[in-house]
């Protein structure tokens, strides 16, 4: 510890620097590492492929690592500090996994059809069987194969190029890319939570984003990618952060609870869109979707289909950079948490409180209008009836997961990002209907909120009373 | 919130709160739309009939001049509420405007045609019903402590599993009964989690919405659809002998489906119930003030597991009304976020049954409205345009949200909603 004061470390020196100092150097790492993104990513991809692999080499770096620093004690007290807080989740991801299964056992016809023919034995044998598919599916198709993998990075450099690879690497590609909206709609509701705010309007405020982004990117012609890309993605973050404001200044003002504003927002959004996607926007009779937008607003793609995987990930990664810093080292964002912990001491401490729930409902719908803007600009590059991928509604799931803190959040959005491109694959596969994500999420939610339930299923201890941290929302409909 | 408004009442006697300001100045606007739409959207000599099947035309009513004398009263009723002395008769003129505005409405839409009045009143009432049912679910809820933002999940999986037993089973009475038991499953996982685990009730609701809406999904394409089993058909009108053959009254009160006949039995039933008896006392001090309820030896939780269960049959009957009461089958999402107007109409209705009923009466009215105004295709005013059926479908949300906006402020609820009761 006194080694360290004395020469403080990289990132403390970094941060000790004044912000444009710290802006230009990370611009500089932006512009440095650009041209080298399409292979840092392919490296990422493989990565993910090869977890266990990954995970090994991680381990065996901090084995080096802790030579210097006290050996195996440092390294097993570094590990438990990071992973304690994540035994709960774990163990609830890994529980709602395993009732899913249930569930996808025990509704199959097949395994009701074998059991009146076979008897019962024989439907639970084919039961498993089935789930054995499904979830080879699911993990196959989030993560990849990993035999293929290895075996594709033996034919690299054949005549094919890359080609054998970026086929393997799907899986990895398609989890990060699920995860991008993830990302941004987790952040957006982790950021209200901070506030106190319940912000249930995410799926409205991803549609608001997506079309204006979108409407951003076809109407405007003939401008370079450098001013287009820019306003386009800006023009959705602030629609969706305006659409989400109203029901911001709706509880300043009048005490509506944003639960239900929010919620009423999402519906009148779907009307609206499907009258502007069917109606004025529509380019062709009949198809309900708009024109494509032009290639200057395109968010590009860091390699070439299958591998989908576009720079609104990076966007996405510095979306949670940005809101740590806003939460927790700025003034705004001391209010913004000291409302959201006790608006009464905040309204007593002099902050107003209403100009907080505003500023915190644009702010989080700015964000999850991003998350609109990525899925318009990097993959559908239009916008078409029927847009509503059910992000906005998983993204309470995240930020409860994540614990309304943007490292977390992001851990979080991987995991459902893998789950949501698992899934589309156990769908087409094994026949297992997408919605049972949505089950799992819901016991995810269930047993992070009430992690009693974990505790007693896996015999945990107790945890100490500062690890307690009950984030409280409810407050009656007046306040 | 309410508090602050209140003290700010007091200091400030003379001068109009801000938010009583708003209300004036909404009813203004209503005023002006009115006068606006008698102006450019009706033509001179159109007049606005209703009729009734038995009885033929019941009246009728020049256009013009029925808009701009509604659009009158409205201006009439902005300014009485400038003066303190209107305040004791305030609650009745806030109605008389939905009133008007509403009949403002029809006559809009019905100028220069006939509209079914009867009809329209009964679709109100048909609309109102699942409404109904679910805010008595809120009331019976938010009583006793418990927040619920879970009657949209609850009465999904009514809807649901109304189909599925009902098919079953090959009795729609036995598909009722299932959607009542399975909404009350979903609000006793609401109460365990939110009494015995406390979690934020939020959140807990938040859940089973999830839940109701991935779970019932699932099950549908999974189970009902392959094995034939999500066509059960839709309950029949009862109609009851004699009564039903009273002119107007009758066929709108008593030739009906069985759910709305439960809806005014319960209605009633739980008034009664929740204001008249000791149990009902009781429960509502469980949500006022659970430790004085606890000293003089009510069980809060016990008490309160046992509204939320009985809440979400309540629900889960209000949701068989989406599948069995209207198209006979069911289909993904099918409440279409009634649950959450619902809840609107409970806060409107001041966390009192009758009151809710009210309320749902006049969101079921904007639903009627909204369908009839697809079948009639008013104009748009100057730009004689047909209004869009998308601008009409969000009326009903567009609604709520004025009405939770407008109207939360002032309305009182249960002080120790949200808050897990902890025995000392």
């Amino acid at each position: 510890m006194a080694e360290q004061e004395k020469r403080p470390g990289l990132i403390r020196r970094i941060g000790a620097q004044p912000l444009w100092v710290r802006m230009l150097l990370f611009v500089a790492l932006i512009v440095i590492v650009a041209p080298f993104s399409k292979w840092l990513i392919l490296l990422l991809l493989l990565a993910i492929g090869l977890w266990p692999v990954t995970l090994l080499l991680g381990l065996a770096g901090l084995a080096v690592a802790s030579i210097w620093r006290g050996g195996w004690p440092w390294m097993k007290d570094w590990l438990r500090r990071r992973l304690r807080g994540l035994v709960v989740p774990a163990l609830s991801v890994v529980t709602a996994l395993i009732i899913g299964g249930l569930v996808i056992m025990f509704t199959d016809q097949a395994v009701f059809q074998a059991m009146q023919e076979g008897g019962i034995l024989e439907g639970i044998r084919l039961a498993f069987a089935n789930l054995a598919t499904a979830y080879k599916a699911l993990y196959e198709g989030s993560l990849g194969n990993p035999r293929a993998i290895v075996e594709a990075l033996g034919q690299v450099g054949g005549e094919e190029g890359l080609g054998p690879l970026l086929r393997v690497v799907r899986g990895p590609s398609d989890s990060l890319v699920q995860s991008v909206p993830y990302i941004f709609a987790g952040l957006a509701v982790a950021l209200g939570f901070r506030a106190g705010l319940f912000n249930i309007g995410a799926e409205g405020q991803i549609g608001i984003g997506w079309l204006v982004a979108v409407v951003v990117g076809y109407s405007l012609t003939g401008l370079p990618a450098v001013v287009h890309l820019p306003l386009a993605i800006l023009a959705g973050a602030v629609a969706g952060g305006l659409w989400a404001a109203i029901a911001g200044f709706l509880k300043a003002r009048t005490g509506a609870h944003e639960v239900i504003t929010t919620i009423m927002l999402n519906y009148v959004t779907f009307r609206l869109s499907a009258w502007l996607l069917c109606g004025p926007l529509e380019l062709t009779q009949g198809t309900c979707r708009t024109q494509e937008i032009a290639e200057s607003a395109y968010l590009p793609w860091f390699l070439e289909r299958p591998v989908t995987i576009h720079w609104g990930f990076v966007l996405a990664l510095i979306a949670a950079v940005l809101t740590g810093w806003f939460l927790f080292r700025t003034t705004w964002g001391f209010e913004l948490r000291t409302v959201g912990a006790n608006p009464s001491a905040a309204r007593y401490g002099g902050m107003r409180v209403g100009k907080t729930f505003v500023l915190a409902m644009f702010l989080s719908g700015c964000l999850a209008g991003l998350a609109g803007v990525s899925q318009g600009l990097g993959i559908t590059r239009n916008i078409a009836l029927g847009f509503q991928a059910g992000y906005g509604f998983d993204s309470i799931a995240l930020a409860l997961l994540g614990k309304s803190h943007p490292v977390g959040v992001v851990g979080a959005s991987l995991l459902f990002g893998v789950l949501r491109a698992g899934a589309g694959r156990m769908q087409s596969v094994a026949g297992v209907p997408t919605e049972i994500v949505q089950i799992v999420q819901s016991l995810v939610i269930i047993f992070i909120a009430a992690p009693a339930i974990i505790r007693a299923i896996y015999r945990l201890r107790k945890p100490r009373e500062e690890e307690l941290e009950v984030a409280v929302f409810s407050r009656g409909w007046g306040a | 919130m309410a508090a602050q408004a209140q003290a700010i009442g007091v200091s400030k006697p003379a001068g109009l709160s801000r938010k009583d300001l708003f209300v004036t100045l909404g009813i203004l606007l209503i005023g002006a739309i009115l006068l606006l739409l008698g102006g450019f959207s009706t033509e001179a000599g159109d007049s606005s009939t209703f009729t009734d099947q038995v009885l033929g035309t019941l009246f009728s009513l020049p256009s013009r001049a029925t808009l701009y004398t509604l659009g009158s009263i409205c201006f009439f009723v902005a300014g009485l509420r400038l003066f303190r002395g209107a305040r004791s008769i305030r609650g009745l003129l806030n109605w008389t405007i939905a009133l008007v505005s509403a009949f403002a409405f029809l006559v809009w839409i019905t100028s220069g045609t006939s509209l079914n009045l009867p009809g329209m009143l009964q679709a109100t009432l048909v609309a109102a019903t699942p409404l109904t049912l679910g805010a008595m679910c809120g009331v019976l809820c938010e009583r006793s402590g418990i927040i619920n933002i879970a009657i949209e999940g609850m009465m999904l999986w009514g809807a649901f599993s109304a189909v599925a037993f009902a098919s079953i089973f090959d009795s729609l009475w036995m598909g009722l009964v299932a959607a009542g038991l399975m909404g009350g499953l979903m609000a006793a996982l609401h109460a365990v989690l939110s009494i015995k685990y406390k979690v934020d009730q939020i959140i807990s609701g938040t859940v089973i919405n999830i839940l109701a809406a991935g779970g019932t999904r699932f099950l549908n394409i999974r189970l009902l659809e392959p094995a034939g089993l999500s066509t059960p058909g839709s309950f029949p009108i009862i109609r009851i002998p004699v009564l039903s053959e009273i002119p107007i009254i009758g066929p709108l009160l008593f030739a009906n489906q069985p759910i709305v006949f439960i809806m005014l039995i319960l209605l009633l039933a739980v008034n009664y119930v929740v204001f008249a008896t000791p149990w009902g006392l009781r429960m509502r001090a469980c949500g006022e003030h659970p430790r004085a309820a606890d000293t003089v030896g009510v069980h809060v939780n016990r008490m309160r597991y046992i509204s939320v269960t009985v809440a979400g049959l309540i629900a889960g009957i209000g949701g068989a009304y989406f599948s069995l009461g209207m198209i006979g089958t069911f289909e993904d999402g099918m409440t279409r976020g009634q649950g959450f107007v619902a809840l609107a109409a409970m806060i409107f209705g001041n966390w009192n049954p009758i009151g809710a009923f009210l309320a749902a009466l006049l969101f079921g009215f904007a639903d009627a409205l909204q369908v009839k105004m697809q079948i009639i295709k008013p104009l748009l005013p100057f730009i004689h345009q047909p209004i869009p059926p998308e601008f009409l479908q969000m009326a009903p949300y567009i609604l709520t949200i004025i009405v939770v906006a407008g109207v939360v402020g002032r309305s009182m609820a249960p002080a120790a909603e949200g808050k897990p009761y902890e025995k000392q």
